[in-house]
């Protein structure tokens, strides 16, 4: 079951990409539409989480928050371009979980998506074993296991398999990869990603898997 | 008050005792007085004369010097009308009805200018809220449309959003109102927070990033500090080395204090410069060299550090530059936590 979320946000642009980013990353969105009765849409929708600016027309963003609070405890992120700290407060108070200033990183606005999901309880466990081709990537231990046999992977080598293993089949740019283990805190430029494929190899060919990972010239990897 | 002007002022009324004391002298010899009652008469006169001078000139200096005592024991100055007695001499009065117009139409000023100042800088503070709209909706698209192009015009959003940052952090600056709050925060969130900030900008030239060991929690404003450190960090990408650029963050303990330090292999700070790199607008000879610089960057960052009680120094050794905060871990603290 996919997860859903309700985007309250009024810029046009922001609602659209925020729909594409979201759905791009499996969850099921939508967006309200209608800013004079937003808690009816909510309540139409049922979602698992609400996305909530606190500049609207109509009613604000607090408002709707209390409005929701009154009868769910859903986790609510509050994401504005307001940073003060009464702003802060003000949805603390109010019962938001999170509170994310605009603009955001794509990637920390999904990660906080993520963990309050997985806090509430509506998200399935994270699969902690990704599977392809015979080979499995254990995330909780970090080893890479084939055919009865399991190497060791330092914290570089985990990300970028864990980002080729979720694309499986895909091609990866260098770009895309070094933009995901910068996301992750792990800050790899192209040389070094050279070095960690190269060495993601060695250890795949010591548990007897060659090829596992291609060049695609000038585009990237795939697996 | 001087004597001497004292005297001046009195001079007609000096003169006409002179006069008097001629013309009674002049009568008093014609009616067949001896010079010696005229003398003496005489002495009497000009030692009444002086008697009343000095008087008159003591209790003025008195008062007069009381009322600037007063001035200089006042804050603010141009309340003095306010609070001085009321003189009462018909000239003084006078000149006491003009200062208290003069402080009155000041104060109306001032509140004007007060009332100008502020309302701007809702203005600005609002501005920077709506371009972050814009801002937003651009990452946005950019990042679901990855592209080398994207990727360019995402390290320019990095610019520009520091940029309404850095305007909505002056206005605050000059604020004497407290917008920040003090609280226990994570160095490594605010750290990798501000990398994540300028992630484009320091991949775009290929900047070697290395995070040391991170104090776990310091008391700061996490946002400000995060602001800061943006600016450091967009002025090691400025001034960057051409070749091989790195930047090292790391933090040490001395004695009762964390020390952060971003340090990199840029161009450096020439040693003349570098005592006066947190004034408004110097640039100095980088700034000569280097056309983007404003000379506000390290100076707010100043500014902001001394309202949060943060000390900031910069030290460079001809190749790279160090910028150290360090934060004060009170003892009061630790010690009611533990």
């Amino acid at each position: 079951m996919k997860e859903k979320i309700l985007v309250i946000e009024d810029d046009p642009t922001i609602q659209a990409q925020l729909k594409n980013l979201l759905a791009g990353n499996g969850y099921e969105v939508e967006a309200v539409t209608d800013f004079t009765n937003p808690v009816e849409q909510f309540r139409a929708f049922a979602p698992h989480l609400v996305l909530l600016d606190i500049k609207l027309p109509g009613s604000s963003g607090f408002e709707i928050c209390s409005q929701i609070r009154a009868f769910s405890d859903l986790p609510i992120i509050f994401v504005t371009s307001s940073n003060t700290d009464m702003d802060e407060l003000n949805s603390i108070m109010l019962g938001g979980d999170a509170f994310i200033t605009k603009p955001y990183n794509p990637a920390i606005l999904l990660a906080k998506i993520a963990s309050l999901l997985r806090k509430a309880g509506a998200s399935s466990q994270a699969a902690e074993v990704l599977i392809w081709n015979g080979a499995e990537l254990h995330l909780e231990n970090s080893t890479i296991a084939y055919g009865g046999k399991a190497a060791e992977l330092s914290k570089n080598e985990v990300k970028i398999l864990y980002y080729l293993f979720k694309h499986a089949g895909k091609i990866c740019s260098r770009s895309d990869i070094v933009d995901f283990l910068w996301d992750n805190q792990l800050y790899v430029d192209d040389n070094a990603l050279s070095v960690n494929i190269t060495r993601i190899r060695e250890k795949l060919a010591g548990l007897g898997l060659t090829d596992f990972i291609k060049t695609k010239h000038r585009q990237g990897y795939t697996i | 008050m001087s004597g001497k002007l004292f005297l001046k002022n009195r001079l007609p009324v000096i003169l006409l005792n002179l006069l008097g004391a001629l013309a009674l002298s002049l009568f008093l010899l014609a009616v067949g007085n001896d010079i010696q009652t005229v003398l003496f008469i005489l002495t009497v006169w000009m030692l009444v004369l002086a008697l009343y001078l000095a008087a008159g000139y003591a209790s003025r200096k008195k008062r007069l010097e009381k009322l600037l005592e007063m001035a200089g024991q006042l804050k603010e100055r141009y309340l003095l009308p306010e609070v001085m007695p009321v003189p009462d001499q018909a000239e003084e009065q006078v000149y006491y009805q003009l200062l208290k117009l003069a402080g009155k139409s000041m104060l109306e000023r001032i509140g004007e200018v007060e009332r100008e100042r502020g309302e701007y800088r809702t203005y600005i503070e609002q501005w920077v809220h709506e371009v972050k709209t814009p801002i937003t909706a651009l990452k946005l698209l950019c990042e679901n449309n990855r592209s080398p192009f994207s990727r360019e015009v995402l390290a320019e959003l990095e610019n520009i959003n520091r940029c309404a940052e850095q305007a909505l952090y002056y206005a605050r600056s000059e604020h004497t109102e407290k917008d920040y709050s003090i609280r226990e925060m994570s160095l490594a969130d605010v750290v990798h927070g501000a990398i994540a900030d300028n992630k484009y900008l320091l991949r775009q030239c290929n900047m070697a990033i290395t995070v040391g060991d991170l104090e776990p929690v310091v008391y700061a404003d996490d946002k400000w500090v995060r602001f800061i450190l943006n600016q450091i960090i967009s002025n090691a990408v400025k001034y960057r080395a051409p070749q091989q650029p790195a930047l090292h963050i790391f933090t040490e303990r001395s004695g009762d204090q964390v020390l952060l330090s971003v340090a990199d292999n840029g161009i450096g700070i020439p040693e003349s410069d570098l005592p006066r790199v947190f004034e408004k607008g110097f640039t100095g000879q980088n700034g000569r060299t280097i056309h983007s610089s404003t000379g506000i960057g390290l100076y707010l960052c100043k500014r902001l550090c001394d309202k949060l009680g943060i000390g900031l120094a910069a030290s460079s050794s001809g190749s790279g530059t160090t910028i150290t905060l360090s934060f004060h871990i009170n003892d009061f603290i630790t010690g009611v936590q533990s």
